[in-house]
């Protein structure tokens, strides 16, 4: 029988595979997450709608500006699962076979990267869903929808890249946890529930310019709000969003190298 | 390629200045069964690590299947099948998809993935719990499920970290009797790691012994016993008085003897020579012990032996 290198792409493939059947065999960990992301679109919409009717938000929907936050909020759930999951192949062994085959160390954090990041765009999806029964309209139409999605797809492989590359440098689950900590300063050191110009604190305004999330909250805002008329905050974007991935992406493989000891 | 393993002078220094391998030299010829024999912490582990392309040498030369570990990591991996002491299975995974996914990342398509799989499910004997979640199979199936995936890629040279740790006699002899198969009818090469003096007797073909990081042994199992091991002629009498003269009567500046109650033990290289010589002496005095027994050394004394004088020698230190 033929033993050789297999190739990167089916590598990642097969890896992928076998992250999303785990995922799906293990429904009490899933369920929640999708639940809890719902949740909170109801309360903000609930709770904080009415500051909607300020000028500064030039008599924009509320539901269409905290549904990135839901989005984006969602993936300490979603993409976040895909550093537990390594966590767990890191305790019963079932990494170091990983990394005693042929297959290169970039497929094998992709595996759960890309199971974790679909984790999220299906959340995201569904969340979108929830914001439509509750009266949501996308200024961008149905090109606005995708790409929200879209940057919903890039945020969660940055996300889920830095939690594996945390899960690995951690080599256990209450540190891994931890790491995702990181999360709430991202989320709410930025444009989160009030645009720029309503930010009171000049320390917050520091923080929400130098936040790559803020960026992700106003280029789904624009498509939601504002539709194709202003490009640049949609381009601007993804060019934050694709140099996020490459740099936990990054993080996460060369991470792998360096889990192989047992000291 | 072939299944030869080469080491020269492997060194491992784990952070804080932790020696776990210091200096470890050993060759290992194609088809052969090698054995790692020494007691927990001994540096066993490390090796396997460092040969397996798990961890880095600190320095040293480390050839696997003609291929340097360090420069090639990737060759070594298709040249090997490892089984670590820890079993590698994904509990969310039936047997037989664990087996498949190990198939297609050593290149194997679908089709002959799912035919390799249904071979070694049918070789370890685990077809009837193939499309049960791996997570709820016993330790022995599970160690079993272990091995096949190790063997997937039908490796020239197989490493076994402590491979029947933990396991019932059953399912221990089950793994010998595989790895044996695969030393002897498919030529593989194996690297055994082992606490068990009796599994690297039974199997091994050479076995070095390893402690705190070292060699401090090679040979033969029956080498071993020969150069460090004594045989031992034990003289057993009914009078305590009689064993007193009996010492005496037998004492030679050849070899050692104790006598313990009404007990006399002689330690020499080879019992069954001495012992014409011993009996006559015996007969002259006039004594005649109720029972007499020669005793070949196991690796048990050998392997206390070696590791008693490495302690000795770091208390001179």
């Amino acid at each position: 029988m033929n033993k050789q290198q297999g190739n990167f792409f089916s590598d990642t493939l097969v890896m992928t595979k076998r992250s999303i059947v785990t995922i799906l065999r293990n429904p009490l960990i899933f369920i929640p997450n999708l639940a809890i992301s719902m949740f909170f679109l109801f309360v903000y919409e609930a709770g904080l709608s009415g500051i909607a009717n300020l000028p500064a938000f030039e008599g924009a929907n509320y539901l269409a500006f905290i549904l990135p936050v839901s989005i984006v909020s969602a993936a300490i759930g979603g993409a976040g699962g895909a550093g537990q999951a390594l966590v767990k192949d890191l305790d019963n062994g079932f990494f170091s076979r990983l990394l005693l085959t042929p297959s290169s160390r970039l497929a094998i954090v992709l595996g759960p990267i890309i199971a974790g990041m679909l984790q999220l765009v299906i959340q995201a999806g569904l969340i979108i869903c929830v914001g439509f029964f509750l009266g949501l309209e996308v200024a961008g139409g149905a090109w606005g929808v995708v790409v929200v999605l879209l940057l919903t797809l890039g945020w969660g492989l940055a996300f889920a890249g830095y939690s594996v590359g945390v899960a690995l440098r951690a080599k256990n689950a209450q540190s891994a946890q931890a790491g995702t900590f990181i999360f709430f300063p991202l989320i709410f050191l930025s444009t989160t529930f009030v645009p720029y110009e309503l930010i009171d604190a000049a320390w917050l305004k520091v923080a929400a310019t130098i936040n790559p999330v803020t960026y992700l909250f106003e280029a789904m805002r624009t498509v939601l709000i504002d539709g194709f008329t202003d490009t640049w905050p949609i381009v601007l974007g993804f060019i934050v969003i694709a140099v996020l991935c490459a740099i936990t992406i990054t993080f996460s493989a060369v991470s792998a190298k360096k889990a192989v000891s047992t000291d | 390629m072939n299944g030869a393993i080469h080491v020269e002078n492997a060194v491992k220094t784990f952070k804080g200045d932790i020696k776990a391998v210091r200096g470890v030299s050993f060759d290992i010829a194609e088809g052969e069964f090698f054995a790692f024999l020494g007691p927990n912490g001994a540096g066993k582990s490390t090796t396997v690590q460092l040969l397996t392309t798990l961890l880095k040498p600190t320095s040293g030369k480390l050839e696997v299947a003609g291929y340097d570990v360090s420069k090639d990591p990737e060759k070594v991996r298709l040249s090997i099948g490892v089984a670590l002491q820890e079993t590698g299975i994904d509990p969310d995974l039936k047997g037989r998809e664990l087996l498949e996914f190990q198939a297609r990342l050593f290149g194997f398509t679908k089709k002959e993935a799912k035919k390799r799989a249904d071979e070694l499910l049918e070789l370890v004997g685990l077809t009837e719990d193939a499309d049960r979640l791996s997570g709820k199979y016993s330790g022995g199936m599970r160690r079993r499920l272990d091995l096949a995936m190790t063997l997937v890629h039908q490796p020239k040279i197989l490493f076994l970290d402590e491979p029947t740790t933990g396991l019932d006699p059953a399912n221990r002899k089950a793994i010998w009797r595989e790895i044996k198969r695969l030393n002897k009818e498919e030529g593989t090469t194996i690297f055994l790691t082992t606490q068990y003096l009796e599994e690297a007797d039974q199997l091994a073909d050479r076995i070095s012994i390893i402690n705190k990081g070292q060699i401090v042994a090679t040979g033969t199992p029956a080498e071993l016993k020969r150069t460090l091991g004594l045989d031992a002629v034990v003289l057993q009498f009914d009078e305590e008085e009689d064993a007193v003269k009996a010492q005496q009567a037998v004492a030679s500046p050849d070899y050692q003897t104790e006598r313990v109650k009404n007990d006399i033990t002689i330690l020499t290289e080879n019992g069954t020579s001495i012992l014409a010589d011993v009996i006559r002496k015996l007969d002259e005095q006039n004594l005649h012990p109720a029972q007499l027994n020669v005793k070949p050394p196991s690796l048990d004394d050998v392997f206390i032996q070696v590791t008693n004088e490495q302690k000795e020698g770091d208390s001179i230190e």
